[in-house]
């Protein structure tokens, strides 16, 4: 019974599978704005999760920045940086010179020639603070900022963990809005499915009006078309699957160039397996339910005369 | 087998198609239905295949109560009702095999038992070797013997034909109209809407004819 009941199921989808290669073009079309529709929330999606996991590697080095003034010594600047040394909350400090800090500036910005014309460079020395791991809770750090502002050499104090959070808050609140525009674009997706299916339910009313007349109950009639909302939806979320990896490999040349004028190995992700078979599943699930809906509406309307 | 005891319908808008009808027509038994055009024969089919239901009045059909019979319940009721029509209700795409085969697949049947009863159905007929045509490519009075094949291969106790020979010639329609004494003759209740006269006239079965939605001439079982 069980058998004979998954057996009629695998005939019906293939028959619908059929159906689809008969109006290839109209069935590629639905396919396609399905793709398109979903790709676009997918898309941001790994784009965010990516600029996550830079952000998560900056978090780790959160550090505090010391300009010192232009009068300071380099013996003074050294002196200074013996004494945060031994602070406990500082785990070590980095020492740029004046001179390190204007050929590296020269190295990274492309103003090489240029900056060769200043008569005397304009870049102050600067300290990096390493905070110790034990101590890099945001009440810390903001009490070892206060202290080491207070040294007479430091001109600016600046914690670069601000930013990163800023960043982070920044991207919690794209995440919210794929979120949003996700379900904007999934009732997009029930409605593209619906149409097409109401098409098909119309087309097909003739067929539809005997299969009633001999006793066909509307489960058997609705069967074939929920089918073809499922594969349509199936086939649209593969279709986005690949649009956002076609997008991720015309991209991972720029960011790889772009990570190593960072410094960085960064290399960007695809969709996880989870996220991909999340996405998969939503589009048949959508792909079914904007069917369900449509041919539940109309099938009604369809009665033998 | 169906049983109509002041029986009325009344379209929205107040049209009467049907009024006060009283009839009896027993399992095994075959009658036609006759009259001029709009005297109610297709409303009385429809409210036999439930496609209408009655405004006033018991029927039963089958020994299902037509007032009574829930919505969902009504697939199920029609599958023991054989209906053929004038213009065939043929699907166009599928082959003639695949049109008789359908109130199979609906009704689920085992699928090893499907070949067998549409090569059935199909002998009925005579249109065994056609079974791999498609509809448009047969004779009218092919096309109406698939309708015939498809009415029949569930085995329904009941056939419904609505003008089934409307659109055939002379020769044709007596082919048609043996078919259907055949299946008198093996047990099946039959009735036949018509204006036809030469069809009833040949068949010498019961008349029923309605006049303005009213039974104007009943000439009883047995006839």
């Amino acid at each position: 019974m069980i058998k004979k009941y998954f057996l009629r199921h695998a005939q019906t989808f293939f028959f619908s599978l059929g159906q689809l290669t008969r109006t290839p073009v109209a069935a590629l079309l639905t396919v396609a704005v399905i793709g398109i529709t979903l790709a676009l929330p997918a898309g941001f999606y790994v784009a965010i999760e990516n600029m996550q996991r830079v952000a998560r590697g900056w978090e780790d080095n959160g550090q505090i920045s010391l300009f010192l003034k232009q009068d300071v010594s380099p013996a003074a600047a050294a002196k200074l940086a013996d004494k945060i040394r031994r602070l406990p909350a500082v785990s070590w400090v980095d020492y740029v010179s004046r001179e390190a800090a204007l050929a590296e500036f020269k190295r990274l910005s492309g103003f090489g020639e240029a900056l060769d014309a200043l008569e005397r460079n304009p870049l102050p020395a600067v300290l990096v603070v390493h905070p110790a791991a034990a101590h890099a809770d945001p009440d810390s750090l903001q009490a070892l900022l206060k202290e080491l502002r207070r040294q007479s050499e430091v001109d600016i104090a600046q914690l670069d963990l601000d930013w990163v959070r800023r960043l982070h808050a920044m991207l919690g609140l794209a995440r919210e809005s794929v979120l949003i525009l996700a379900g904007g674009l999934a009732i997009a997706v029930l409605l593209i499915v619906g149409n097409t299916i109401r098409l098909a339910v119309l087309n097909r009313r003739d067929e539809i009006e005997i299969i009633k007349l001999i006793g066909g109950t509307n489960a058997f009639i609705r069967r074939p078309f929920l089918y073809t909302g499922l594969l349509q939806g199936l086939l649209g979320a593969i279709l986005a699957w690949l649009l956002v990896s076609l997008a991720l490999l015309l991209l991972a040349n720029p960011i790889g160039q772009l990570a190593s004028l960072y410094g960085s190995q960064f290399e960007v992700q695809n969709l996880g397996f989870q996220s991909t078979l999340a996405l998969i599943g939503m589009g048949g699930l959508l792909g079914w339910l904007g069917s369900r809906l449509a041919v539940g509406r109309h099938l009604r309307s369809i009665e033998p005369r | 087998m169906i049983r109509f005891t002041h029986v009325a319908k009344r379209y929205p808008g107040g049209f009467d198609a049907l009024r006060n009808i009283n009839l009896n027509i027993a399992a095994g038994e075959m009658a036609f239905i006759t009259g001029h055009s709009g005297a109610g024969k297709s409303t009385l089919l429809k409210l036999i295949t439930l496609i209408e239901r009655p405004t006033r009045g018991e029927a039963f059909v089958n020994g299902k109560n037509l007032t009574k019979l829930p919505r969902r319940r009504i697939p199920y009721f029609r599958r023991d009702i054989g209906v053929v029509f004038q213009d065939y209700k043929l699907l166009q795409d599928r082959t003639v095999y695949d049109n008789v085969a359908l109130p199979l697949i609906v009704t689920g049947a085992d699928d090893r038992e499907i070949p067998r009863r549409v090569r059935a159905a199909l002998e009925m007929v005579g249109l065994l070797d056609k079974e791999r045509m498609y509809p448009i490519t047969l004779s009218g009075g092919e096309q109406q013997r698939v309708g015939i094949a498809r009415a029949l291969v569930n085995k329904p106790p009941l056939l419904l034909a609505d003008e089934p020979t409307g659109n055939l010639d002379a020769r044709l329609a007596d082919e048609i109209l043996d078919l259907f004494l055949g299946f008198h003759h093996h047990g099946v209740t039959v009735l036949i809407a018509t204006h036809d006269g030469h069809l009833i006239d040949r068949a010498r079965k019961r008349v029923i004819e309605l006049s303005h939605g009213e039974l104007a001439r009943d000439t009883g079982a047995g006839a």
